[in-house]
């Protein structure tokens, strides 16, 4: 390079950073920008090559052009408000509208950007630099623009958008008589704009007048061609950029045509994308979803600014976004795919300030910077790609990309991530993102959301993988199966990810939360492609469409509650899903799809994604981004819980107009359908990962099979709820019989598919549907007096027919989605279903803890089926001894965690957790006695009939048992006792029963993980036997609660006369669960003692016989507490319960009696599943079981018992019958108040209730207090 | 067949009436032996009898708090489970127990039952005293259960491992081994067990110095406060018939030997032993000793009898081999 150029390159630096230093004078500062300019000249001029010198005479020429205007314009405005200074001149623009738009035309055309492509002069300039390998001339070059970015952005802030300050009085103004700009002014400014335009248009002419000038004036010669920086625009761009100016120039003579116009020039763009059939797959996908969302907030936008001023401009903004991202996303050389590039980044800016408050413009500022900055670094890469491969077009860079050299590539791969990734807001580059998204119009914000940082994946994904291709990704380094490329792209992506989400959480204002939501979604998509498989690429192009549909959705309802209310603290919305229930109600299950639940579209994109993550290797991945979805939990569940279920206080307010709500419909029903029936959509992502397989050497792998198996047996419960919800809203009690008659209907459809399924799931399936009958029943009593019991009904039928699901899945993907149904959001409306703030805090921790253990859960599930390449669970447990022993007991115990999480028997605080007493009881009942069930009996389905009981004693044996399943045992065995001491100190009537589920399922864990038939007989009797009498003890509990008004046991006493029939269900259900003998629990924990002793378990055998005595103890205490002693004065009034409560109660109770004394019914059955697994059940009969080291002659009992009953009653009866009635002996005092006179149910037991105290003390500061909840 | 042989068994040998002969029988030479310690006369051996039917003869009282019900048919409760207990204890050279099925483990449950009952009935009775009564009984439940337990399943072991399996929780099983292999009262491993069992005797009677839970000059009996006529009787009976079983149990546990083939011998030999028992776990403790408070013999389970049958439990799990 001569000295010219160096002369040019400090000339232009010098002289940008003296443009910044003085940029508080207009006049000053355009005057140095220019001199700077004349830098750029000296560079091209220096560069001795054809190209650089065109390049010159050709800025020069734009120069002149651009300037003349800029400099013009701006003189006119100064002159308008009497200064030069930039402060003082603020709101100037809104005095002249015209001049200053024509001044912000000039100042973006100045810096190659317009509405009419742009200059390409600057480019050739520094491809000239680049070509003679010069590149620090280059990097100066660069740095200039992005120094003339910064002062021009700032100064058309002040002068064209900001308003006036109301503060400063514009007196001095006033007093000069300000002279009109003449006519021949505008009319030669405007033409000056029109050639600027035309020229931007047309620039051939310009570029092959101003290469001959060159070649005549410095004599170099035309060696090569010109690089093609642009090329014909596809029609799909031409249409919104031509249709934006159309409506532009409509807006001046019919407003009201032009909204109408702008939407269908949207929807006509949606039509056209989708008809085009010319584009590959990648670009196809990532037009319909940027058309499609686009489409959608512009029709929404024709509500948001209906009575706004501007919106001729915005749509203008609008159209000219959407076509910048199409040209985009369908440019097949990089010289387009940049000029769209800057022209989206333009485009998109001009929306965000649209409403230009101080906020909105700070945020356009740094949002354009940003993106410039990035859009520059890119440049540049692409210019190297240019001088290295001697094209533009992607297709030829490909084939020719091993003529560049490996440092070359690096440095190009580098720039393309900065670029992009500023776009797609990766960490550490994504400052401009939370400050934009709040600050734009909500419509914007979705757009922003929803496809802008899309755009940046798309850039990445096109530029490295499309065009690079992973195989030469791969042989620039790797580290294992993942190349150092891929590998940073996923750490980005991860710490973007965790990054976001951590913020997120932090936010109080609604669309902060969406914008670092946002993050964390773009930086999970961007970690699994970064993984650079075939799955990775589809799960992550689906997530992409689906991303953009939930956040569009997202941002759209936040948008409606913005506009209705004027705020965006999220404080401002509670209760709101009162007043606005339609927009509520989308936001919510736009809230619950991001949080990747089924059955919405969040979950299948999340499932693929951590599914590819965990198959290409990285389970970490997987697991990153599962913590990373815990974080996103907590921040949702509250946002729903704050616009649901809160009390709302704020003003009255309407729902919003039809077209804001429109979009909001068509976005669910998107949800929905992309979530139900994934197949679909899910071939557009495919197609584009198909191309990209073909273009960037991808092995194309099967995609997995994520078909949900829905069954009658699970639909009709799933649908019947929706009718109950419906029909039920007039009268709750037809919503309740509605809810009864589908559970009929569940019961029957289970009965009549019993060829469908295996024994274990259909018996346990017609065991849900049944107590579920029995509780739907109940709960026409129970909720007599309750508020939105159409609401109740849907979520408990919903959450049964996810629980049948759970129980008949075949295969891994269905289970979990029914897994996810059951015990996520429908369970959490359950829970919180009275909306009191004790609910709302249990309700909150329940889903959090439940998350929790569904993604340890989940984990295990992928590693297995991933290892074993299947989700259908026959082949997976053929494949399972095939599977390294590593990887396979690590999937297990992750599964088994997670189910013993589910299970509540991991100790402390997620016990009781798992179940809060503050849920309506008979939910509370189905959730200790059914629900909590699905845990073990997918445990034992894992481990003994898919064989993982054999993958953990390959793991390892001590004294012939396994020892992983020794920790369970152990697990199991603690539980007992630490739950049973703590149902011990209860004092809430619920808490003690819920502790006393606990301890029981302990029991059955303890059982299961014996490793022997006998404690698996044991554990699966015990399944069924406490099912029927913990539900009996719930109802009979809730019965109490619901007729005494009582939450704890010192409320009541003396119910017993009162209810006598709940009393005897009562004492059916505590007697069994006392296991005295013959009542149903005494067998089945009777075979789990025999088990445990069997394999020598002794200690195990002391704490669950001392979790026995203590499950004795509690029933004792609640029994006095409750239902003897003196009735207290408000249990005066109590009555029995209604019939409705009782026959379900009575049903349960005379089950509980037949199985106590015919434990043989059920383990008939028992027996069946015991072969499933290959087991043979200990001898029995219809009364009686004998196990290897003891029998248990149930029915001799009985017998026995009976006969000694007879022969006590005939002693009783046979002695003097007189029978007289007195006062109870009370040492002469009568005085005492009756409320006083009953031992109170804390003071029971003291002495084993200190010590527990105490030693629970120990743990509470560990664990916190698990007696808060009810006060 | 069947139903005949159990009518017999429950009605009247070794349950029913036989029993009930004996538990009074038992009762009377444990109140002439406390009279005689006390240097009293005390009443004759067949007093018990006597006070059974004169309380059968009562009026029954019932208090207007009460829940009829339940507070009339509660003393069932217990009664049914001592006769069913006893009859599934084997004696040796007399009875196998009900079709060899009588399981430790039922066992203890069914130990249980008198307690259950005495706790639902005091609750019922809706007098505060029995209330506090049932609260201190179960706490009491809650202490001697531990260490019992612990001695059932230290025999179950110790037989079990002797014979190459874990465990052996089947009465017979464990009966048959020792009169095969010798009392496991003459294994020194196994004499810290026997003593926490003696321990508990007491203990699960709620006499002397255990009868916290009746007390009588604090509670005024307690549980028992409010019961009259039959239902006093019931239960006094039931107390009588606990004591037989827990002693036929610390028999057929400890040292069930029989002497020769001849059933009255070993009848005769069999009430010899229980008497033992009884005598050194009961009279002589209860001479001697005065009431513990609660939380004394809370503690006193927790630690002595606890201490003693864990000794055992790992004594013989240290010097058996472990089957594989």
């Amino acid at each position: 390079m001569s000295a010219i150029a160096l002369t040019g390159a400090v000339v232009l630096l010098l002289f940008e950073v003296i443009a910044v230093i003085k940029s508080q004078k207009l006049m000053t500062l355009l005057i140095y920008s220019t001199v700077a300019e004349v830098g750029y000249i000296l560079l091209g001029i220096g560069s001795g090559t054809y190209v650089g010198q065109t390049g010159a005479i050709l800025h020069l020429i734009y120069q002149i052009i651009m300037r003349g205007m800029v400099f013009w314009t701006a003189y006119l405005m100064v002159r308008q408000s009497g200064t030069q200074d930039i402060e003082r001149m603020k709101g100037v623009g809104r005095k002249t509208p015209f001049i200053s738009t024509l001044f912000a035309f000039g100042i973006f055309s100045v810096m190659g950007l317009s509405p009419f492509k742009g200059s390409v002069s600057k480019f050739l300039i520094i491809y000239s630099c680049i070509e003679n390998k010069s590149y620090f001339y280059a990097a100066f070059a660069m740095l200039g623009s992005i120094l003339e970015a910064w002062y021009f952005i700032k100064t058309l802030h002040r002068v064209c958008f900001a308003e006036a300050d109301e503060a400063v009085p514009s007196a001095p103004r006033k007093k000069k008589a300000v002279k009109e700009a003449g006519k021949l002014t505008y009319v030669c400014i405007t033409v000056l704009a029109l050639i600027t335009a035309l020229t931007s248009l047309y620039p051939e002419t310009l570029i092959n007048f101003s290469g001959n000038l060159a070649t005549s004036l410095f004599g170099v010669q035309k060696l090569a061609e010109l690089p093609v920086f642009d090329s014909q625009w596809p029609l799909v761009v031409l249409v919104p950029y031509i249709g934006a100016f159309v409506v532009y120039i409509i807006w001046h003579f019919l407003p009201k045509l032009r909204d109408v116009l702008s939407v269908c020039l949207c929807a006509a763009t949606v039509v056209l994308v989708w008809m085009s059939g010319d584009i590959d797959g990648l670009s196809r996908l990532f037009a319909i979803v940027i058309s499609g969302l686009v489409f959608l907030a512009s029709l929404y936008s024709l509500g948001y600014f209906k009575n706004e001023k501007r919106n001729g401009r915005y749509f203008f903004f609008l159209l000219l976004t959407l076509g910048s991202l199409l040209g985009v996303a369908t440019s097949t050389k990089f010289g387009n795919f940049y000029v769209f590039w800057e022209l989206m980044t333009w485009a998109s800016y001009l929306l965000i300030v649209h409403e230009p408050t101080e906020n909105a413009l700070k945020a356009g500022f740094k949002y354009f910077i940003m993106c410039t900055s990035g859009a520059y670094i890119m440049q540049f890469g692409i210019l190297l790609i240019q001088s290295g491969t001697g094209t533009l077009d992607m297709e030829a860079v490909s084939a020719k990309l091993p003529m560049l050299a490996p440092g070359m590539l690096i440095a190009i791969i580098i720039m393309v991530i900065i670029g992009t990734g500023v776009k797609a807001g990766l960490v550490p580059m994504h400052s401009w993102l939370p400050e934009a998204h709040p600050a734009a119009p909500s419509p914007v914000s979705a757009i922003l959301s929803g496809v802008l940082t899309k755009i940046g994946i798309y850039g990445l994904v096109r530029i490295l993988f499309a065009v690079f291709g992973v195989g030469l990704l791969t042989q620039l380094g790797s580290l294992g199966k993942l190349s150092y490329t891929g590998m940073a792209i996923s750490v980005l992506g991860i710490i973007t990810l965790l990054y976001g989400e951590v913020m997120a959480l932090l936010q109080k204002d609604i669309k902060r939360l969406l914008a670092y939501s946002t993050l964390a979604q773009v930086g999970e998509i961007v970690t699994v492609l970064g993984l650079g498989t075939y799955l990775g690429m589809v799960a992550g192009f689906y997530h992409v469409m689906n991303h953009a549909i939930m956040k569009g959705l997202l941002f759209l309802a936040a948008g409606i509650l913005v506009y209705r209310l004027k705020t965006r603290e999220i404080k401002a919305f509670r209760g709101i899903g009162k007043v606005m229930p339609f927009t509520a109600g989308c936001l919510s299950i736009g809230v619950l799809a991001i949080m990747g639940l089924p059955p919405f579209n969040g979950f299948i994109s999340k499932f693929l994604m951590l599914y590819a993550a965990v198959d290409a290797g990285y389970w970490y991945f997987a697991a990153l981004i599962l913590l990373g979805s815990i974080i996103g939990a907590i921040y949702y569940i509250k946002l729903i819980k704050t616009v649901f279920f809160e009390k709302y206080e704020g003003p009255a307010v309407k729902e919003a107009p039809l077209s804001m709500l429109i979009p909001l419909g068509i976005l669910t029903a998107l949800i929905l359908f992309n979530g139900l029936f994934p197949q679909y959509a899910l071939q557009l992502a495919v197609s584009a990962a198909n191309y990209i397989a073909a273009k960037g050497s991808i092995a194309v792998t099967a995609i997995p099979n994520i078909r949900i198996g829905w069954t009658f047996a699970i639909m009709i419960p799933m649908f019947g709820s929706l009718l109950a919800y419906i029909f039920g809203r007039r009268s709750p009690k037809t919503a309740g019989w509605i809810a009864v008659a589908v559970m009929c209907a569940t019961v029957v459809s289970i009965i009549t598919s019993y060829s469908q399924f295996d024994i274990y799931s259909f018996g346990f399936a017609l065991l849900i549907a049944f107590v579920g009958l029995l509780n739907m029943l109940y709960s026409l009593g129970y909720m007599g007096h309750g508020h939105a019991q159409n609401r109740y009904y849907m979520f408990f039928v919903m959450m049964i027919a996810g629980l049948i699901g759970v129980a008949t899945s075949k295969d891994f993907f269905s289970f979990f989605v029914f897994w996810e149904i059951m015990s996520s959001w429908t369970l959490y409306f359950c829970i919180i279903h009275e909306e009191t703030p004790d609910a709302l805090r249990e309700g909150f921790k329940y889903f959090i803890f439940n998350y929790i253990g569904a993604s340890i859960a989940f984990l295990g599930l992928l590693i297995l089926t991933a290892a074993a390449g299947n989700f259908d669970m026959a082949s997976l447990s053929q494949r399972l001894s095939g599977v390294d022993i590593g990887t396979a007991s690590c999937a297990i115990g992750l599964m088994t965690v997670g189910f013993l999480m589910k299970a509540a028997v991991l100790p402390f605080r997620i016990d009781y957790q798992m179940h809060p007493a503050t849920a309506p009881t008979p939910v509370s009942g189905y959730i200790s006695s059914v629900l909590l069930k699905s845990a073990p009996y997918w445990i034992i389905r894992i481990l003994y009939i898919m064989g993982g009981a054999l993958v953990f004693s390959r793991l390892g044996t001590s004294g012939g048992n396994s020892v992983m399943m020794i920790v369970i045992s152990w697990i199991g065995g603690i539980t007992i006792v630490g739950a049973g001491a703590m149902a011990l100190v209860q004092r809430g009537i619920k808490r003690l029963l819920i502790y006393s589920t606990v301890s029981q399922i302990g029991y059955i864990i303890l059982g299961l993980s014996l490793g022997s038939a006998l404690g698996l007989t044991g554990a699966l009797l015990h399944f069924v036997n406490h099912m029927f009498f913990k539900d009996l003890l719930f109802l009979a509990a809730g019965a109490i609660m619901v007729q005494a008004h009582a939450r704890n046991l010192d409320d009541i006493s003396g119910l017993g006369r009162k209810m006598p029939f709940t009393l005897s269900f009562f004492l059916v259900g505590a007697l069994s669960l006392a296991g005295v003998p013959p009542f149903s629990g005494f067998t089945s924990k009777w075979i789990i003692y025999e088990a445990a002793m069997a394999n020598g378990q002794v200690f195990l055998a002391i704490l669950s016989l001392l979790g026995s005595v203590f499950s004795m103890a509690y029933f004792i205490k609640f029994m006095h507490s409750a239902f003897f002693g003196v009735p207290s004065s408000n249990s005066e009034s109590v009555k029995e319960a209604p019939w409705t409560m009782l026959v379900p109660m009575g049903i349960l109770a005379a089950i509980s009696l037949v199985l106590g004394i015919m434990p043989g019914l059920p383990l008939m059955a028992i027996s069946k599943v015991l072969a499933l697994a290959g087991l043979s059940a200990p001898a029995y009969t219809l009364f009686s079981v004998e196990t290897p080291i003891g029998t248990g002659q149930v029915g001799v009992v009985t017998m026995l018992l009976l006969l000694g009953l007879v022969v006590g009653l005939v002693f009783l009866f046979s002695g003097k019958k007189k029978v007289r009635f007195t006062d109870a002996y009370t040492c002469g005092v009568n005085d005492i108040d009756r409320d006083k006179i009953n031992a109170a149910s804390q003071n029971m037991f003291e002495p084993a209730a200190k010590l527990i105290r105490k030693l629970h003390k120990l743990l509470v500061p560990i664990f916190g207090d698990g007696e808060e909840a009810e006060k | 067949m069947d139903i005949l042989k159990l009518l017999v068994n429950i009605l009247l040998f070794p349950g029913g009436l036989f029993a009930i002969l004996l538990a009074l029988f038992l009762l009377g030479i444990d109140r002439k032996l406390y009279a005689r310690l006390q240097r009293r006369v005390g009443p004759p051996i067949h007093q018990p009898l006597l006070d059974l039917i004169k309380l059968t003869q009562k009026e029954t009282l019932i208090p207007r708090t009460a829940n009829m019900t339940a507070f009339r048919l509660a003393p069932l409760l217990g009664f049914a489970g001592m006769l069913a207990a006893f009859a599934l204890i084997p004696i040796t050279g007399i009875y196998s127990g009900l079709y060899q099925s009588g399981d430790l483990l039922v066992l203890l449950y069914l130990l249980s039952t008198p307690a259950l009952a005495l706790m639902i009935g005091a609750s019922a009775s809706g007098s505060p005293y029995s209330s506090v009564g049932a609260s201190r009984e179960m706490t009491m439940v809650l202490a001697y259960e531990v260490p019992l337990l612990i001695v059932f399943l230290t025999v179950g072991m110790r037989v079990g491992l002797a014979g190459g399996k874990f465990a052996v929780l089947s009465m017979s099983g464990i009966v048959n081994y020792q009169l095969q292999n010798g009392s496991l009262l003459l294994d020194l491993r196994m004499l810290p067990a026997f003593l926490a069992f003696l321990c508990c005797i007491p203990g699960t009677l709620g006499v002397v110095p255990f009868d916290i839970p009746e007390a009588e000059t604090e509670l005024a009996e307690g549980p028992l406060l409010e019961y009259s006529g039959s239902g006093l009787a019931m239960f006094k009976m039931t107390g009588g018939l606990k004591m037989l079983v827990l002693s036929a149990l610390a028999v057929a546990l400890f040292f069930p030997t029989g002497i020769g083939s001849f059933w009255l011998v070993n009848l005769l030999w069999f009430i010899v032993k229980c008497l033992i028992i009884c005598v050194f776990s009961i009279t002589l403790v209860r001479a001697t000793r005065a009431r513990m408070r609660l939380d004394q013999a809370y503690k006193f389970f927790l630690i002595y009898p606890t201490s003693l049958t864990l000794i055992s439990l790992v004594l013989i799990l240290l010097t058996f081999r472990m089957p594989s």
